[in-house]
């Protein structure tokens, strides 16, 4: 640098700032000398010096536009969510408005149908849109297109939550075809009609919901939309008994079915009509709880063919808004699809889906307070496909429901159709009733006879531990449990109560909680005496055992009790093939391959009592049975086809009954059972007859080809009235005691070796059947 | 589930019968002699040979083997077998193991978690088979060990110890140094034993 460049350098390069400027604080450490630091300074240096400070700023200035650009950015996207939210916020705020003031409008037509009055609801005016403050076009149109519009968003946001739930897409159309085609036949009347056409649709059992279509049919048809029609016609059945109840709901849809059944039921005098009506409350309810989910379907009825092109669109925009207004209903549901779903995998009764996925809504809505009566139909829409599910019904009776249900009481049960309707309103504690109940009370009967099945059985426990065939089973007295003996030489005692849930089947598990060893061979028989305490078994190897039954309550890992086995019976030399337990005098029978039929004394291991057919006269005992009637028979059934009646005192035979099965065929009896209370005789027989015998007369009174294959074994229900045979041909068959007329038949168990089910039993007090296979299984039916 | 080929046999046992049935452990003994190999047998086998010994062995060791008699479940006096069957191995008598092993085999044989068929064998579940069938040895050893004169006699009377021994060595379910019992005939097993103490 040429330091001796003077001031003339020094002005010509500087351009920027005086050097005064530039030079103060340039010199932050020159405090004293002035001057001195002056004579620092020169010109190249002051030059760099400006050039750098330059630089630097145009540096910092580049950065800051950076910045705001970034910011700017920033600012822009915020904004455009922003936006995004407001118009998100407008849309829900729109459709709530909309549905609300549909609902409104809806209440008040059919209040005034019903009524003649005006309903005072308040504010019945259109909603307002200007509240949103871009007022949306769209909105602004009348009423009835608003209301249109957001039944239609909304009807596919339901739509969708149904395709979730299980309805699809054929069934909603079949079912807002069907409403409109109802309506079409209805609309023009006017009154009340009594159950109309649309009652044979519907297979007799739900005249209710008909008659409310019936009434909903009103000339109220102002709007010529048959779509409002539609949407009257589902609501008013809804809207009547929520405007009876005070208009609890103003926002209806969003409280759970619980409340709505609850307000409902509290209404017994509601229904002007007959017990019929009675079913209306639950009806209703249900109407009007499903309805919200499925009406928008039907209140569209040309704009069907659009809906299906928008619900793509509007499907995605309602996911988010809805929830909000549905968030009760929806957890509700959702938590008991995913229920649903998990009881649905793997059921064998696939084959009807939409009775299934009609359950299950129901289900769904009814969760606790199950309410019984009508199954199928849901809603009305459902009702024209009730129909044709009663048919497929009728027609594949075999089918068996694969649903399951909680256990409930057994008064449920018991009621028939006719009294159910009488009792959903009388009983109070109807939380007890499931949708089970709802199904069964429908009396599917085969034969379409008159009376009331009482219930649909249903395979609910697979008792899965044995390896070989299962012989026989015998349930407890009183308790939920069954002791089952099998050719694996063992006995397992079972306890319903204690299942372990089964991720594939929707039956539930259930694991034994104690394995009875001491025979020697296959086990044939068990029975269980009448308190329950013991059981007894009879096997190939000749020995009955006689066994204290543990607690139900044992865990299944215990250490070994030698109490439970009581002793051993010895005494037959044959393969013991049934053993019964006389209650009245604490004796046990036994037949066996020897051709003995022997009387024990069940208290004690003593050699029998008495011994019968020591010859062997009759041939080679295969069953025996006490006569309920008279304490002191028993009836013992024979290889030969021969049925013998002996006295237990006096040690003779009384009466030898007809031989079964053709005259110069005599056929072998499996089992033979006694009727609880009238003196007949019924027999299970080789050539897939069942027979029945009178005990006077000694002659058949009834014989009937029940089975395609051998019968095995018979059952009687506590009651009397139903009586139960298992065959080979993998069936188990339920028939009404007097009109000898099959009621159910299912399908349990598969076939091994030529053999599918091997005994079958009722629960002496609880609601159960229980059938044991050779295929290792024992089923429980509730 | 199907049995061999030649096994067709008319299985009804109609009340009253005097007949035996074919018993399906010699139906097994002759399949795998005729080197019928596939993993239904091996499933087979040990559902078979659980169940087998379920009945005998249970049976017998009723009369004999009590509680205050074994109170520890032992074959030769190295190791002590824990019962797999509770939360955390626990140390039962004799007959409890017994017992115990042979209701949770059923279980576990029966359950769909682990074998959902019979004619194919899951790969996870495949270790499990091995785990069962050492199990099942370790009564044998014990009923040989401690309560010799029943092990012989049913021993002549049904040859279950070596059908049993003869099915898991071939089809190589357990190590051979599992397998202590002395079988007299002219296949030796070594007779150390190194019976693993395990849960």
């Amino acid at each position: 640098m040429d330091e001796q460049a003077g001031p003339g350098v020094f002005f010509n390069n500087n351009n920027s700032g005086l050097p005064g400027a530039g030079k103060g604080p340039q010199q932050p450490g020159d405090v004293g000398g002035g001057e001195a630091a002056r004579a620092h300074y020169n010109i190249p240096g002051i030059l760099h010096f400006l050039q750098h400070e330059w630089a630097r700023f145009e540096v910092d200035r580049a950065q800051w536009e950076v910045e705001r650009a970034e910011l700017q950015a920033q600012i822009a996207f915020l904004q455009g969510e922003r936006k995004g939210q407001e118009n998100l916020k407008k849309d829900l705020v729109r459709r709530i408005k909309m549905l609300e003031y549909a609902l409104k409008q809806e209440r008040s037509k059919y209040h005034k149908l019903k009524y003649g009055t005006e309903l005072n609801q308040g504010d019945m005016k259109p909603p307002s849109y200007d509240d949103s403050d871009e007022g949306n076009e769209n909105e602004v149109p009348s009423p009835p297109n608003s209301s249109q519009l957001g039944w239609k968003q909304g009807r596919q946001l339901l739509r969708q939550y149904l395709q979730e739930v299980g309805y699809t897409d054929t069934i909603m159309d079949v079912k807002s075809q069907r409403v409109r085609a109802l309506l079409g036949l209805a609309g023009d009347s006017g009154e009340r009609p009594s159950v109309r056409k649309p009652e044979p649709m519907v297979n007799g059992t739900e005249p209710s919901l008909l008659k409310d279509s019936g009434m909903i049919s009103k000339p109220d048809m102002s709007d010529s939309a048959t779509v409002l029609e539609a949407f009257k016609f589902i609501e008013s059945a809804a809207a009547e008994f929520s405007d009876e109840d005070d208009d609890e709901d103003s926002d209806g849809r969003d409280k759970t079915i619980m409340n709505l059944a609850t307000m409902v039921r509290k209404k017994t005098s509601s229904s002007p009509s007959s017990s019929d009506m009675s079913d209306d409350p639950d009806t209703e309810e249900a109407l009007k709880g499903f309805d919200f989910l499925a009406s928008p379907d039907e209140m569209e009825g040309s704009p069907d063919v659009r809906s299906v092109e928008d619900s793509d669109d509007w499907e995605k925009e309602e996911q988010c808004p809805m929830p909000e207004a549905w968030d009760v209903d929806q957890g509700l549901i959702a938590q008991l699809k995913e229920q649903y779903r998990k009881e649905r995998k793997g059921k064998k009764g696939v084959k009807r889906p939409n009775r299934s996925k009609l359950q299950d809504m129901l289900a769904n809505l009814r969760d606790a307070e199950d309410l019984p009566s009508m199954q199928p139909p849901v809603t009305p829409p459902s009702r024209p496909s009730v129909p044709r599910l009663n048919e497929h019904e009728v027609g594949h009776p075999e089918e068996v429901e694969a649903m399951t249900f909680p256990p409930t009481s057994g008064k449920s049960f018991i009621m028939g159709p006719d009294e159910v309707a009488e009792s959903e309103l009388g009983l109070g504690e109807l939380a007890g009733l499931t949708v089970a109940n709802e199904a069964d009370s429908l009396a599917y009967d085969v034969t379409n006879s008159q009376d009331a099945l009482r219930k649909t059985w249903n395979p609910k426990f697979t008792l899965r531990s044995h390896f070989d065939s299962i012989r026989g089973l015998a349930f407890h007295p009183v308790e939920p449990v069954l002791v089952t003996a099998s050719e694996d030489h063992t006995l397992k005692l079972w306890n319903l109560q204690k299942t372990a849930p089964a991720k594939k089947c929707a039956a539930l598990d259930v694991e034994p909680i104690y394995t009875f060893r001491a025979h020697r061979g296959a086990v044939l028989c068990v029975t269980m005496s009448s308190t329950g305490e013991q059981c007894f078994s009879g096997g190939v190897d000749g020995t009955i055992q006689s066994w204290n039954t543990p607690n139900p309550n044992i865990d299944p890992y215990d250490s070994y009790e030698p109490s439970v086995l009581r002793g051993a019976l010895l005494g037959h030399t044959d393969s013991v093939w049934g053993v019964v337990y006389s209650s009245a005098h604490q004796r046990l029978l036994s037949c066996s391959g020897d051709g003995t039929v022997r009387l024990w004394n069940a208290a004690n291991t003593s050699p029998a009592l008495a011994i019968f057919n020591e010859k062997g006269e009759l041939g080679v005992p295969t069953s025996v049975d006490l006569v309920c009637s008279e304490p002191a028979h028993m009836v013992t059934s024979f290889s030969t086809g021969e049925i013998g009646l002996f006295n237990m005192e006096t040690r003779q035979l009384i009466l030898k009954l007809d031989q079964t099965g053709e005259p110069e065929a005599p056929c072998k009896i499996n089992k033979v059972l006694s009727h609880p209370t009238l003196p007949i005789t019924i027999t299970a027989q080789e050539d897939r007859h069942i027979q029945f015998f009178d005990n006077n007369t000694g002659k058949c009174i009834h014989s009937m080809v029940a089975h395609l294959d051998a019968v095995t074994s018979l059952a009687v229900d506590p009651n009397g009235l139903y009586l139960m045979s298992g065959s080979h041909d993998c069936s188990i068959r339920l028939w009404n005691m007097e009109s000898k007329t099959c009621i159910q038949e299912f399908t349990a168990h598969r076939k091994k070796s030529d053999e599918a089910i091997h005994d079958v039993a009722f629960h002496p007090t609880k609601c159960y059947i229980g059938s044991a296979g050779a295929d290792a299984l024992a089923k429980v039916f509730v | 589930m199907v049995m061999a080929e030649g096994a067709a046999v008319m299985r009804r046992n109609r009340p009253g019968t005097k007949e035996k049935v074919p018993d399906f452990s010699n139906m097994l003994f002759r399949k795998i002699m005729l080197n019928i190999h596939s993993s239904h047998t091996v499933f087979v086998g040990v559902v078979t040979s659980s169940k087998s010994v379920t009945n005998m062995y249970s049976v017998c060791s009723q009369g004999e083997c009590h509680p205050d008699t074994c109170t520890q479940m032992t074959a030769t006096e190295q190791w002590i077998f824990l019962c797999a069957a509770h939360k955390t191995p626990k140390e039962c008598p004799a007959i409890d193991y017994t017992r115990h092993t042979l209701d949770g085999a059923a279980c576990l044989l029966n359950s769909n978690k682990y074998f959902p068929s019979r004619v194919s064998i899951k790969e996870s579940s495949v270790g499990k088979l091995g785990s069962v069938c050492r199990r099942i040895y370790r009564i044998f050893s014990h009923a040989y060990f401690h309560h010799r004169q029943i092990f012989d006699k049913y021993e002549n009377e049904t040859f279950l110890c070596h059908r049993f021994t003869r099915f898991v060595m071939k089809y190589n379910l357990m190590s051979k140094d599992n397998l202590i019992v002395p079988i007299m005939e002219d296949e030796t097993n070594p007779n150390e034993a190194e019976g693993e103490n395990d849960a």
